[in-house]
Parts: C-alpha cells; structure tokens; sequence
C-alpha cells in the first residue's frame, strides 16, 4: 500500500549495485551504506566503498552532514545513471554511521529480505 | 461473532512499515486494525526520518524510513489549546504539551527515531500518531529493530493466527 509521497530506500549492499542489478534503474530510491573514501567539498561529490565495491553520492542537498574520510555514512536518494552508465546516488538524507556492525547488517538484510519474501506470499488479511 | 484476537490490543506491536502498511482497519470498530485476525490499536516503528513537516503550535508530520517502507507519523503539539484537552488537569497537559515540544525537538532529517503510538488512518493510509519519541544514537539500533521485528511475528505475532 501507498505510504506518503516520499519514497522508501531500498536496502542495497554496494557488492549488489551492479549495472545488471535490478536495483540499477534510473530514479530508484536507495538506502546504502558504506566508508568515505573520497570526498571533493568543491563538488559535494563522494565515493563510499564496502570492500571492492564503490559507488559515488552527490551530497550537495546534505551540507549540515559533518564528512570524514575513513568514517561510514548511510545514504538514502535516488540513483542516477549518467550516459557514461556510471550511477551517481543523489542523496537526500544522509548519516554518520561509525560503530555499524556491517557483517552483522548484511546478514540481517537477507534474513529481512527472506521474511519480506514469505510475507509477501502470504498476505495480512 | 468476533473471530478476532484481543491480546496485543494494548501492546506497542513492533512491526516493519510494510506490514504496518498492510494492516486493515476494522469498519465496526475505526481504533482497531486486523493482522491475520489478530487486533491491534498501537505499534512501534524505528528507521531513518526522511521528512519533516512543522506546523508550530499545532503538529510535527513526519516521515520514518525502515527500509521496507515509509510510515507517515504525526505528532500533536496543540496540547494547550485543544478543546481535546480542556477537562485534563491542567499540569497533565503542560507536561504532556511539553513532552510533545522535547520530541519535536529531537527530530532531524537523517536520525534514526523509535516512535510509538496509536494506528490509525488518514487519508487511506496507515499512519502512527505519537505519543512518544526516542531518537537512537547506537548505529546497529535499526539492525536489532528488523531482527526483533522478525522474532516477534514468526515466534509471536503469526501464531496467534492460527491459534
């Protein structure tokens, strides 16, 4: 059911936004998590990793967000995907999220997805 | 004959926005909502605020992320002057207004708020409004949510059904 006009961020783990990804979609609202590796104040443009993953977030909308190299941010926004097929996330809504268990959050994400998944067959009436 | 469930009637039900979202509103009874026959009045709900709308003196409209959904909550702030309140003890209703003003506060775009309340609908759509806030400072708060919401709807929630 519809909630309000802003959109949910789907959970996504940076190793599952690849181009063949069904989360790669221009437009799709996102919620992704991982290091500040780069950061351009200049640009407002940042690159986030987890592992050999990586991923750029324009954080211009964010400028009350304190920015640390080597610190571990969330991002809600939407993807978008440039000509060049780079996707670049737009984010609207961003924290630190220093102290994240990461392992302890990606193995919740699939026992989340599984219960989404078994729900979703079997809907509240 | 009413087939439903009472026992979480009174119980702040932790629930992800996605099954928030799909609860019923029983037509004969407008404060109650069915989950699989099982009556609710009042839930719990934890995720990034994604949105906030501010009407001083009269409510905080907000918008609480958990990843599988958005749930749209509305905290009161016309405390002190709703006819609502007028025959509540005036101090209640100073330090209910007062809390009210103290969560309203807390509020920021990108932190992570606990929010508890009543269900009910507006518009359509299954809302919470609050009576209170917590906002967490622990990154794995919202981790522990979703697996404590999982817990509790299949050990549970989900087997009153089918009780």
């Amino acid at each position: 059911m519809a909630s309000s006009a802003i959109k949910s961020g789907a959970l996504v783990s940076l190793q599952d936004l690849h181009p063949s990804s069904h989360y790669f979609r221009q437009g799709t609202s996102l919620r992704v998590t991982g290091k500040l590796q780069e950061y351009s104040a200049q640009t407002a443009i940042a690159m986030v990793v987890d592992g050999s993953a990586k991923l750029k977030v324009n954080t211009e909308h964010l400028r009350n967000l304190n920015l640390k190299l080597g610190s571990f941010y969330q991002f809600i926004g939407e993807l978008l995907i440039q000509p060049d097929n780079e996707a670049v996330l737009q984010a609207r809504v961003g924290r630190n999220v220093d102290g994240i268990n990461l392992d302890l959050y990606h193995q919740s994400l699939q026992l989340l997805r599984q219960f989404q998944a078994d729900h979703l067959k079997n809907p509240t009436t | 004959m009413d087939h439903h469930h009472h026992l979480l009637c009174n119980t702040h039900v932790k629930l992800l926005a996605f099954d928030l979202l799909s609860l019923t509103q029983i037509p004969s009874d407008p404060i109650s909502f069915s989950r699989h026959g099982t009556l609710l009045s009042r839930a719990e709900t934890l995720g990034l605020v994604t949105s906030l709308d501010l009407k001083p003196g009269k409510f905080l409209k907000f918008v609480v992320d958990d990843g599988t959904g958005c749930v749209d909550c509305v905290l009161w702030l016309n405390h002190l002057t709703s006819p609502y309140f007028a025959r509540r003890s005036p101090s209640d209703v100073r330090q209910i207004a007062a809390s009210s003003n103290h969560f309203a506060s807390e509020l920021k775009l990108g932190a992570v708020a606990r929010v508890r309340g009543r269900i009910t609908k507006y518009r359509g759509v299954v809302q919470i409004t609050v009576s209170d806030v917590v906002v967490e400072r622990d990154p794995n708060a919202e981790i522990l949510h979703w697996l404590d919401c999982v817990r509790l709807a299949r050990k549970r929630y989900d087997v009153l059904q089918s009780e």
